[in-house]
């Protein structure tokens, strides 16, 4: 009797021993695996932005082949939400009360990016890099939300200063996706011609499902505006070139840094993209103004490593070496840098407390930098605030325009 | 009044691609009575066949075009043959689900084959010149589909007027039974309906993909063609065609005075309209079905 009262003691007391260990372990952390999941639209009309997420796919398999972190693989859980946040939400819910992630990176869009915000901040899991340029990760601040892309407001900002101080334009219209990505970039543009003392040209919407562009040529050329910015997507960018070359209506057209990809602009705009200037915010030094960058010939030397040992080796033969691809790298760099920073021991907060400590961290997609949380201030969770110029050339190639460029923070309703 | 004018121009210009798209619904409206949610795939999967002839086997045009609309054609035959034929006993929602079942199918094969990358396709003609009529410009590429469009046009007028097969096409539309008892293939008639109607929508496609290819590129005119056909009648083909002018022409005006914002929306609103005023279509003829 003794006996088996020993057996049942033992058994209980491994059982209560393991539950024990199991709750202080962290979420989506082994011995051996940290587990980190991400989306993207693979399908849809979204879908050339899903290279972000294959992206990071390869450079997480690069950090593996490499030994992983402090011994630990990263497990990349990635999948298809075809730009739509119902689908965004029910894959993330799943993916994280089954699976268990321990971080979630990037994810490409606002809207896919809003509809899980409030799930993942109200159970405190960790957020890095979202693949949007927008206020919603900033305000109000969250301690589990780090921002990497500048914000589109800091685009327009820098491309209107351009195209007024240097270019010496008076006369400046936008069209913008007719959502928070476009409008932010009016917002940004309308600021900085208040600070000219200049008025918007004309400012026209452009729905996502529009192929057709004359009305807005017309409402352009009937505003004679001088430069253009465009806050809309690739395909909307070639419409708008090929019905204004068509129209007779050739302006100096400027976008945003999701149509900094200038061997792809080049190729679907079949070379109307040459002399566009577009705001970029990283993948390139521009130091040296001037100088010319080819993308497709990386020279930072994390980029050079990640062409090589991560593009080369893991992305799919088809895949092309493009600016999306390789964002998926600079993204979640801040993560990796607080993952090896913080050693073997590895629980969300100590994740949270490193990337605090990031300053000046010189990443494939600019400088970030965090510091201590504040719910009340957005910029301690900003990263990143510099975009600098460049124009596109007839090869494919970008000519260094303007150094970085610190912007300006609008809050929302100013 | 110049303002005025180019926007009617470029609205014709924008509707002929609907009309084409459109004269394919309705052609396949007449055979199998089922609005078909497939038309935009139909052309969409061939316009991708014709890129890669181009640019992967660096077919010339002369070929790679031709071999392109012949694909289409089969293309149609298939999906009436080894699809939807196959549907046991099938009412028109049936009917429905499968062309909608069809269009995921194809769209998902092309965006897995060819991936989601936007591209430009090359084409004989440059889509940037235009023809400038005084102060009004149009470029050569709308040039281009207007001319193609009235081609097409009146070539199914001389079709069905004056072919067998477009005689038979008719009489299968009006009376299968009648037409079957007639000594006329009806099941074979309605496979080479779809072929040509895919045929049609390929011209379309062809016609579009110079700006841009990419996978939901034949969204939108699928659904702006299917309005006009809808607005014109979905048993009138010069309905179909004419509608189609409507929708171009309202949306440009619509776009240019009063909301670029809603400018899409506007075709949803004319159907409406029109169905409140004039069920069948402006052009089709209203009848009841007597049991």
């Amino acid at each position: 009797m003794k006996k088996y009262l020993v057996y049942i003691l033992t058994v209980m007391t491994m059982v209560v021993f393991g539950l024990a260990l199991n709750a202080t372990a962290e979420e989506g952390v082994t011995d051996t695996e940290i587990h980190i999941g991400q989306w993207g639209p693979q399908t849809g009309p979204a879908a050339p932005w899903g290279a972000v997420a294959r992206g990071t796919d390869a450079y997480f398999k690069m950090i593996n082949a490499d030994g992983g972190i402090h011994g630990r693989k990263l497990i990349h859980h990635y999948f298809d939400d075809a730009y739509n946040p119902a689908k965004t939400k029910a894959g993330v819910k799943q993916l994280q009360e089954d699976t268990g992630m321990f971080a979630w990176v990037s994810g490409v869009g606002t809207a896919p990016g809003l509809a899980v915000k409030d799930y993942l901040m109200e159970r405190k899991i960790l957020w890095v890099g979202p693949s949007a340029g927008s206020r919603h990760w900033l305000e109000p601040a969250n301690k589990y939300l780090f921002n990497t892309y500048p914000l589109y407001l800091g685009d327009a900002e820098l491309l209107t200063k351009y195209a007024v101080e240097t270019l010496k334009l008076k006369k400046i219209a936008v069209v913008y996706q007719n959502d928070d990505y476009g409008k932010q970039g009016l917002e940004g543009c309308e600021a900085e011609l208040k600070k000219q003392g200049l008025e918007l040209a004309i400012g026209l919407p452009m729905n996502v499902a529009d192929v057709d562009m004359k009305p807005h040529i017309m409402k352009l050329k009937n505003s004679d505006a001088q430069a253009v910015l465009l806050f809309v997507g690739p395909g909307h960018v070639a419409r708008l070139q090929g019905t204004g070359k068509a129209m007779q209506f050739e302006p100096q057209w400027m976008t945003s840094t999701t149509c900094g990809d200038h061997p792809l602009m080049m190729a679907i705009t079949k070379g109307l993209y040459a002399g566009t200037i577009s705001a970029a915010f990283g993948l390139m030094d521009p130091t040296n103004i001037g100088d010319i960058a080819d993308f497709n010939k990386p020279t930072l030397p994390a980029m050079v490593k990640f062409y090589n040992d991560g593009y080369k080796k893991f992305a799919a033969k088809e895949e092309r070496w493009g600016s999306t691809f390789a964002a998926g790298m600079g993204y979640v760099e801040p993560l990796i840098e607080a993952l090896k920073r913080v050693g073997r021991d590895v629980t969300r907060e100590k994740v949270v407390a490193e990337l605090e400590k990031i300053q000046n961290f010189k990443s494939a997609m600019g400088t970030v930098s965090y510091t201590a949380f504040d719910a009340n201030d957005p910029l301690c969770r900003i990263g990143q605030q510099e975009v600098f110029l460049v124009r596109a050339e007839p090869d494919g190639t970008s000519t260094i325009l303007t150094n970085w460029y610190k912007t300006t923070y609008i809050p929302s309703g100013h | 009044m110049v303002e005025f004018l180019q926007m009617v121009l470029s609205g014709i210009a924008v509707g002929s691609s609907y009309a084409l798209m459109g004269l394919g619904m309705v052609l396949i409206y007449k055979a199998s009575e089922v609005p078909n949610f497939v038309q935009g795939e139909m052309a969409l999967l061939p316009v991708f066949i014709s890129f890669m002839l181009l640019t992967s086997y660096n077919v010339p045009y002369y070929i790679a075009f031709p071999a392109t609309l012949i694909f289409a054609f089969l293309l149609g035959c298939f999906l009436e043959f080894g699809i939807l034929r196959r549907a046991k006993e099938p009412n028109v929602l049936g009917l429905i689900i499968i062309t909608i079942g069809m269009e995921m199918i194809l769209l998902g094969f092309v965006s897995w084959k060819f991936g989601a990358d936007q591209r430009a396709m090359p084409f004989p003609i440059s889509s940037y010149d235009s023809i400038i009529i005084g102060d009004i410009f149009i470029s050569t590429l709308d040039m281009l589909t207007l001319v193609v469009a009235l081609v097409i046009m009146l070539s199914m007028f001389l079709f069905f007027r004056f072919s067998k097969t477009g005689v038979a096409m008719k009489a299968t539309q009006m009376n299968e039974n009648a037409a079957a008892l007639m000594g006329i293939k009806t099941k074979q008639i309605r496979m080479v309906a779809w072929g040509i109607s895919s045929m049609v929508g390929c011209v379309a496609g062809l016609l579009m993909a110079p700006i841009l290819v990419e996978p939901y590129m034949m969204w939108d005119p699928m659904l702006k063609g299917f309005s006009g056909a809808v607005v014109g009648g979905m048993t009138s083909l010069p309905g179909a065609v004419f509608g189609a002018y409507i929708v171009g022409i309202v949306e440009h005006l619509f776009g240019g005075y009063v909301s670029l914002e809603f400018k899409s929306v506007v075709a949803f609103v004319i159907i409406v309209i029109v169905l409140c005023i004039k069920p069948s279509g402006l052009f089709a003829r209203h009848y009841v079905k007597k049991v």
